[in-house]
């Protein structure tokens, strides 16, 4: 039986804590107010670029059979190298968020290479990145702070260089994984196809024929410079969802953290109750059998 | 007179999104105009200026840096990656003009551009 202090003690202890999972839990949700925002206006921007893009690569794909032959679109039957890019948060305390994104990672890598097809592991977000050294597995790239404030500019920076390794011929397919955004509760890991170029999300099958003017029209300059966007943009997309997602993981892990401090609170002081009531009503048999054997 | 949809796009957010009577646009091949009923066009944006004549004949200007235009008989969309809007109402019309010319000046464009288009900013701010 722990004694009346102990038991005082630690119901202070958990108090602080459930205080700190508290306000960790009002920053989050701040966050993610200003993350969703963000995600909402660049879902715009991305929902009108891959319209044009798609549009254009129907034309071309309509108008001659070389318009799609840029590398952007090489198809590979059997694969033999697969760049898989993830993206983790920099920071835990937030469930299973990191966890579930890993575990894609994985059952992906081990999918692959059971097939004979060798898998380069690309990393954003220091909890990955952790994660797979120590289990001794190499990573490509290793990207610190990309996760935890998404940067236009950054995020180019590094899917030009893997889309560039991409052209060059050292993979023949960019797999992007995250954790996504779907709401308050719920996150979703998404899994996309960076390049090539996916026929089926740009519908490129239904080859359009309506009349289109292309300025410049020489070569493929402009498709060319709509597809490294889109990529690019695909990239930060997924940085800005991951984000917003792991804003609202945390949220709800600090919530229930909350809770449970709450509950503890509750059942600590029933204990501490209690053996205030037996401290006193020892002292009271005490007191009345001492004045019983003085008769 | 007849009206057309443009819609001006950037990742942080819709800058424009409203009927207009006519909009130049300064594409790499140089600036051009469009009414409405053009006939489909796609084409790359360089670094200046778009200037629009809203359906209130009022000119609205709009800095960007570089992007896409798409352009068919009813609509015009214009995807860029960094826009400043421009009113003749806007009652922080200085501080935007400063944004704007800051914007200009950080792509890489040639300095002729660059001067043209800053000029053009400039301009709707005396004009006032």
């Amino acid at each position: 039986m722990a004694s009346l202090k102990d038991i005082k003690r630690k119901i202070k202890s958990v108090k602080n804590t459930e205080k700190t999972t508290r306000a960790m839990k009002l920053v989050s949700s701040a966050k993610l107010k200003r993350t969703e925002e963000l995600a909402k206006k660049s879902k715009v921007y991305a929902a009108k670029l891959t319209e044009l893009l798609s549009e254009i690569a129907r034309k071309m794909a309509g108008e001659n059979a070389n318009g799609l032959d840029l590398p952007y679109f090489r198809e590979v039957q059997n694969p033999k190298n697969v760049d898989i890019v993830f993206v983790t948060a920099d920071k835990g305390l937030c469930g299973g968020f990191n966890a579930q994104t890993i575990k894609r990672v994985n059952a992906l890598r081990k999918e692959l290479e059971a097939s004979g097809t060798k898998v380069k592991l690309r990393a954003v977000g220091r909890k990955g990145i952790d994660y797979f050294r120590f289990n001794g597995v190499a990573l490509s790239n290793e990207v610190l702070g990309l996760s935890s404030s998404p940067d236009f500019e950054r995020a180019s920076d590094l899917i030009g260089q893997i889309a560039q390794d991409y052209v060059d011929g050292n993979s023949d397919k960019i797999i992007l994984i995250h954790n996504g955004y779907v709401n308050m509760i719920t996150q979703e890991v998404r899994q996309s196809q960076v390049l090539p170029v996916d026929h089926n999300s740009l519908s490129l099958d239904n080859i359009s024929t309506s009349e289109l003017e292309v300025e410049p029209d020489e070569d493929n300059t402009l498709l060319e410079g709509l597809i490294k966007r889109y990529i690019e943009y695909t990239m930060y997309y997924s940085l800005i969802d991951s984000l917003a997602a792991e804003h609202s993981a945390r949220m709800q892990a600090m919530d229930s953290a909350t809770n449970n401090a709450k509950e503890m609170v509750k059942s600590l002081s029933v204990k501490y109750n209690r053996a205030r009531q037996e401290a006193i009503t020892t002292e009271l048999i005490e007191i009345i059998s001492g004045m019983e054997s003085m008769k | 007179m007849e009206l057309m949809k443009l819609e001006i796009v950037t990742p942080d957010g819709v800058i424009f999104d409203n009927d207009v009577k006519q909009v130049t646009l300064p594409g790499s091949e140089g600036e051009f105009g469009v009414l409405p009923k053009h006939a489909t066009l796609v084409s790359i944006l360089s670094t200046g200026v778009i200037i629009i004549e809203t359906a209130q004949n009022k000119d609205i200007l709009v800095a960007i840096n570089s992007g896409y235009v798409k352009v068919d008989e009813t609509k015009v969309t214009c995807i860029v990656d960094g826009a400043v809007s421009l009113s003749e109402e806007d009652n922080e019309l200085a501080r935007a003009i400063e944004d704007a010319k800051a914007l200009l000046k950080s792509t890489e464009a040639s300095s002729m551009a660059i001067a043209a288009a800053v000029s053009k900013v400039e301009h709707i701010g005396k004009s006032r």
